[in-house]
């Protein structure tokens, strides 16, 4: 009895071992050697790509539609479809150009279907509001109360800022100044060409800085 | 001597720092002439300092849980199709099978047994003359049949509905082409 349990313990902790490492070898594989191991069975790599991206999608969903609640719901919507259709992708293409391509889509579909239903808008609206009164006391303790409030009223100002920018511009100006993508990603991912991504983002800069400009001092 | 409206046009790749040496110098020497232009430089930069640095939202304590019982439904849906609707052609099949054999079962059963005879009472059958005009075409179905045909009924032979109608179909010519 007890020499089995011995064979059993160093044979678990071989498992262990084992799954990570692999955990180790997907987190410092690239995007297409993740998806790759995926494909060939290995599920833990499909959890690698949700770490990778969920942040990044949940604040770009997030910025463009202003509904934290309802951005939190779209990223799983991603993942979902992600998962569904990954066999179906193109492995030859940025896989992150793909997956940001389809949370632009659910993004758009969410702000087209707000427009539609006016209800929806007034709710997602006053709801954005009831979240700011969150007490201070749930902040960081490490920082003053003044550079925390400073903070989230810059983080407020800034938010509100690029949800008063028209919806086109919006997209490719979070595209580009919060997920620092490059002109020809984004290109593909609004299904626009490169001197349309220019022009937009042109603007939208300008807007931005004539919107935020009075609160910078 | 730039214009405002280059500036602007180029102002993007500018602040991304992609302008090709000579267009950069321009750009800067504009900025050094032009206040108003200066002015939108400054506060497109300090804009997007800010954006740039703003604090990431991070994905709420429950989200991954609420993830994860998603994607355990998705793969209960991709696992179950296949074998799903194997069964399900297959009892559709073995059914239909079933229904096919029984009525071929059936029509077989009653085709092969004897048609019963239909065994009606004598019919008392009246002679009456054709008429000769249209309006009395309708009467002329109700003339005698012929003597032949009341002995093949009292007889029980099936077919002599259609034999009092070939009877009949000549006297009903005749007595429409003949009211001439």
């Amino acid at each position: 009895m007890a020499t089995a349990a011995r064979k059993i313990v160093p044979a678990l902790a071989h498992a262990e071992l084992s799954a990570s490492s692999v955990r180790d070898r997907l987190r410092h594989a690239d995007d297409s050697a993740v998806v790759s191991a995926f494909l060939n069975g290995e599920e833990r790599a499909f959890s690698e790509l949700v770490e990778r991206y969920q942040t990044r999608l949940l604040n770009f969903i997030y910025r463009t539609i202003g509904d934290r609640e309802k951005a939190e719901d779209l990223v799983q919507e991603v993942f979902i479809r992600v998962y569904r259709h990954l066999h179906r992708f193109d492995r030859s293409k940025k896989f992150s150009t793909w997956v940001y391509t389809i949370a632009s889509n659910l993004a758009k579909n969410e702000l087209r279907n707000r427009s539609r239903n006016p209800l929806v808008l007034f709710q997602s609206i006053t709801k954005n509001w009831q979240d700011e009164e969150r007490p201070l006391e749930f902040e960081d303790a490490g920082n003053r109360p003044d550079d925390l409030f400073h903070k989230r009223d810059i983080r407020e100002k800034v938010e509100e800022a690029v949800g008063q920018l028209p919806e086109h511009h919006r997209n490719v100006f979070v595209l580009r100044e919060l997920e620092g993508k490059s002109y020809e990603e984004i290109a593909e991912i609004t299904h626009t060409n490169l001197g349309t991504v220019k022009s937009r983002l042109n603007r939208a800069r300008n807007s931005f800085a004539e919107i935020i400009g009075p609160w910078l001092g | 001597m730039m214009r405002c409206s280059e500036f602007r046009d180029l102002h993007c790749a500018f602040v991304d720092d992609t302008l090709a040496g000579v267009e950069l110098v321009r750009m800067q020497g504009h900025i050094s002439e032009c206040d108003e232009c200066a002015l939108l430089d400054t506060r497109v930069r300090r804009s997007l300092m800010v954006v740039r640095n703003l604090t990431p939202i991070e994905p709420s304590a429950d989200f991954a849980r609420r993830l994860e019982v998603r994607l355990r439904q998705c793969r209960t849906e991709q696992e179950r199709p296949i074998g799903a609707s194997f069964r399900t052609v297959a009892t559709f099949g073995a059914v239909a099978s079933i229904v096919m054999l029984s009525y071929v079962a059936e029509s077989l059963r009653t085709t092969g047994a004897r048609p019963q005879d239909i065994i009606l009472p004598p019919v008392v059958a009246v002679a009456s003359a054709p008429s000769r005009t249209h309006a009395r075409f309708a009467d002329t179905l109700m003339t005698a049949p012929a003597p032949a045909i009341v002995a093949s009924v009292s007889a029980g032979m099936p077919f002599w509905p259609a034999a009092l109608l070939t009877e009949q179909t000549p006297l009903q010519l005749a007595s429409y082409t003949g009211g001439r």
